[in-house]
């Protein structure tokens, strides 16, 4: 070997040597490559970057904020809020806030859904958690329901006024473990059917009802009735609807009936034939209520049957928006929340596909009516450095009218709903909404909610969304067989629990 | 005259008679360690700390929503996950799909590197840049294409197939299918290893075809015979980094599931009970010992082959 000559060479080949190692000693190294061909000089897992929507700038923990306040982190995500049309809204709430005093200073990140739980956890456990998340629905406060503040002091301290909420409401988010107030009512999400004008006008079919009790064509408007109605406005390319003998199942272009974006979950789908949970009220037992076999049963035969429901494939389809289907223009009905209306039109500058559309009410079964709520609120984080802030700006966001508008949320405020309308309504020029549909349903939630606790949620929602994704992928499934392993699996997830 | 009998002076390290025995001066070890340093402070900090840490989780019940709670449970982890079912399915799964994807990456990339390396083919080096390219597509940006690709309602692949009148799969949702799915997905970024070979097809020297194919070899033989042995080294290279790839694959069976592991846990690979465990249950004490089972099997599997190689590898310089 060469001798190295002492000197100049020397020093800088030491001064290249201490940059290299101060350059790795600055950032981890992560594999990009393909899973296939892996940088064979990085032996760590290759695993997806969640990459956050908004990316604030890093503000040190203990120093004011640039307005002079104390940092708050807002953590977006694990609701609604990820939608490209609400990012900006939320942004901009955030920079007026921050702009208009010095006392807080919001710092904003918003996650994809999808990934925002596990981003969360990720947080917790690195010791580096935001001090706000939400809004957040009872799903998200179940799976981190030990992490959350009791807001009643600060409720107390601040002179937050709880009165102008509706009671209900107030105990609805005494959810903690020992009844401690976790949230401040917010927004409520009531679910009616939402049904395309053009497709009923187009098929000569009278528009469903928007009050609970009215009858369609003279016969009760309930699931036998969503059922005819669905197959008649399920067409396949050559025009023929579900009911024809004409109809070609292996060509359908256009679908009656779907709940868009329930989660993969078959309790949101069964609230339509009655509230249930798969825990008993022992809060230990598995069990499938009879509504939710009815309900499994009557979905599996609309997907592989009747036609009128599609299935996975066809919902990640081009023809379905690739999952946004009633946005496609192709879905004749959807039984969704208030919460919709922010993905209605595609986001700018794409045109609006479906220019009018109405809302009715839940259909009924066995004449019962059972409408499934969401309802968000903001929490704070146990672990909160600065909880007397945070709540501070909690109080701003929970009251925020644009928020609210965004996020397409009913305001729990009654002083906040007509705004509220108003601004919805000016999203859709041309179309007339009827809030008295959103404000009857109200009045028929499920209860139990379809998102209550169950022992050790994300394991129990894991398998079954695996139990719902199965019979919506392929035909032949043994909804009675599949939901006994079902209660089975779900027994051994809640003995583990214990 | 020149005296041309006068011996050259031994080589201190490459002296035949001396051979290990001689080792390198002090400051000579002391200036390659010195220049391996930041790789091997890097190894420490980034690889071999994490593993550790890893390790000693695994002996415990740490929970990444309360990781103040953490207790020692020895080997319960170890235990409930040999008589877990989800591992022992996700188990099969994995080698259920290897079986599928690393012969046909294998055979691809080569077939690609052997006509691509072709003299006769015009423009070479457009080609393997096409050939190439989608390596560098990220892979979740690629996978969400894909899927619109082999969507069974509106995707262009099945739209093919069935104006030539053939059948069309349920390419994602099918148990069947998915498999050969993720092999497709997997053959369009072969880049990275088609490349690998024709640098090991150069590499070869040409008098040995000359040789062969004034002997009379035909094509078959001459590819069996001298390119396959003399490949060897580059194709067990290749075969080691598939193998390890596809015990680690996830990002397109998360991006194409939601991390579900769909169809019916067809996708359930042991790299995403991993990650599921850990960061979707939380429970990362277990993750850290399903992550550890998986090191364990890819381990065993790369000694296997290197086993397998000292019969079957042909090294030219005679060193390995």
């Amino acid at each position: 070997m060469t001798r190295i000559r002492s000197g100049p060479q020397a020093l800088i080949a030491l001064i290249g040597i201490v940059a290299i190692v101060a350059a790795a000693c600055g950032g981890q190294t992560t594999s990009t490559a393909p899973s296939t061909a892996p940088n064979p000089t990085d032996a760590t897992v290759a695993s997806p970057t969640p990459a956050a929507l908004v990316t604030p700038a890093p503000l040190p923990a203990d120093e004011p904020g640039p307005n002079g306040g104390t940092v708050v982190r807002w953590f977006v995500g694990l609701g609604t809020g990820g939608q490209p049309q609400q990012v900006a809204a939320q942004t901009a709430v955030v920079t007026a806030f921050n702009g208009s005093q010095s006392d807080v200073y919001i710092s904003l990140e918003i996650y994809d859904n999808q990934v925002a739980g596990q981003i969360l956890r990720t947080q917790i456990a690195a010791g580096n958690p935001p001090d706000i998340i939400g809004p957040v629905g009872v799903e998200g406060l179940n799976l981190f329901i030990d992490q959350l503040a009791d807001l009643a002091p600060l409720i107390a301290s601040s002179g937050f006024d709880m009165s102008k909420f509706d009671p209900a409401l107030v105990d609805f988010f005494k959810m903690g473990p020992a009844g401690e107030t976790i949230g401040v009512p917010f927004a409520t999400y009531p679910s009616f059917l939402w049904y395309n004008k053009a497709l009923f006008d187009e098929a000569d079919l009278a528009y469903p009802p928007s009050t609970v009790g009215e009858l369609y064509e003279g016969k009760p408007w309930d699931m036998a009735a969503v059922r005819e109605l669905g197959m008649k406005l399920t067409v396949d390319a050559n025009g023929n609807d579900a009911t024809s003998t004409a109809f070609d199942a292996a060509n359908v272009v256009q679908w009656g009936f779907d709940m868009q974006w329930a989660d993969n979950s078959p309790i949101a789908e069964s609230t339509l034939f009655g509230a249930g949970s798969f825990v008993a009220a022992d809060g230990r037992t598995a069990q499938v209520p009879d509504s939710m076999r009815v309900a499994q049963k009557w979905f599996n035969e609309g997907v592989w049957t009747d036609h009128f429901i599609p299935n996975t494939s066809q919902i990640n389809s081009d023809l379905l928006g690739q999952s946004n289907e009633f946005m496609s223009g192709n879905l004749a009905m959807n039984q969704s929340h208030s919460w919709y209306a922010c993905c209605v039109n595609p986001a700018p500058p794409a045109e609006p596909i479906v220019k009018d559309f109405g809302w009715a009410v839940t259909p009924s079964y066995n004449g019962t009516t059972t409408s499934k709520l969401h309802a968000d609120t903001f929490s704070i984080l146990k672990t909160s450095r600065n909880p007397e802030a945070a709540f501070a700006a909690l109080a701003v966001l929970a009251g925020s009218g644009e928020l609210l508008s965004v996020y397409g949320a009913f305001p729990a405020d009654p002083s906040l709903q007509e705004a509220f309308f108003a601004t919805v309504d000016a999203n859709y020029p041309g179309v007339t909404l009827d809030w008295s549909v959103p404000q009857a349903m109200l009045g028929y939630p499920d209860i139990p909610n379809h998102q209550a606790w169950v022992p050790d949620y994300a394991k129990s929602k894991s398998a079954w969304q695996a139990f719902q994704n199965a019979y919506r992928t392929a035909s032949g499934v043994d909804i009675d067989a599949a939901l006994d392993a079902l209660q089975v699996t779900l027994q051994g997830i809640f003995d583990a629990a214990q | 005259m020149t005296d041309t009998t006068t011996p050259l002076p031994r080589s201190p390290v490459w002296s035949r008679a001396s051979g290990w025995r001689r080792r390198p001066s002090g400051r000579e070890a002391l200036w390659g360690y010195l220049f391996v340093g930041p790789w091997l402070i890097g190894l420490v900090l980034f690889t071999a700390g994490p593993m550790l840490t890893s390790l000693a989780m695994s002996f415990t019940d740490f929970d990444l929503l309360n990781p103040d709670r953490v207790r020692f449970i020895g080997l319960d982890n170890y235990l409930r996950m040999a008589g877990d079912p989800t591992i022992g399915g996700s188990l099969i799964a994995t080698v259920r799909f290897a079986l599928i994807s690393i012969p046909l990456t294998m055979i691809a990339s080569l077939a690609f590197a052997v006509l691509l390396n072709h003299s006769r083919l015009p423009a070479r080096g457009p080609l393997r840049t096409l050939v190439y390219m989608p390596v560098m597509i990220p892979l979740v940006a690629s996978t969400l294409v894909w899927m619109g690709f082999l969507n069974a309602e509106t995707g262009w692949l099945n739209g093919i197939l069935g104006a030539l009148g053939l059948p069309e799969p349920d390419w994602i949702n099918s148990e069947t299918w998915i498999y050969p799915s993720l092999s497709l997905i997997g053959l369009w970024a072969i880049g990275n290893f088609m490349i690998i070979n024709i640098a090991g097809l150069q590499s070869i020297p040409t008098e040995l075809y000359e040789a062969a194919r004034m002997d009379g070899a035909g094509a078959w033989t001459v590819f069996r015979r001298i390119t396959i042995p003399l490949m060897s080294p580059v194709l067990f290279y290749n075969l080691v980094i598939v193998l390890i790839g596809t015990f680690q694959y996830f990002t397109q069976a998360y991006t194409m599931t939601n991390g579900r592991g769909d169809p019916n846990n067809a996708t359930l690979f042991v790299n995403l009970v991993l990650f599921r465990e850990a960061f979707v249950f939380g429970k990362m004490g277990y993750g850290a010992a399903v992550a550890w089972l998986l090191f364990a099997m890819v381990l065993g599997i790369t000694l296997v082959l290197f086993a397998f190689a000292r019969r079957r590898v042909y090294y030219a310089g005679g060193d390995r």
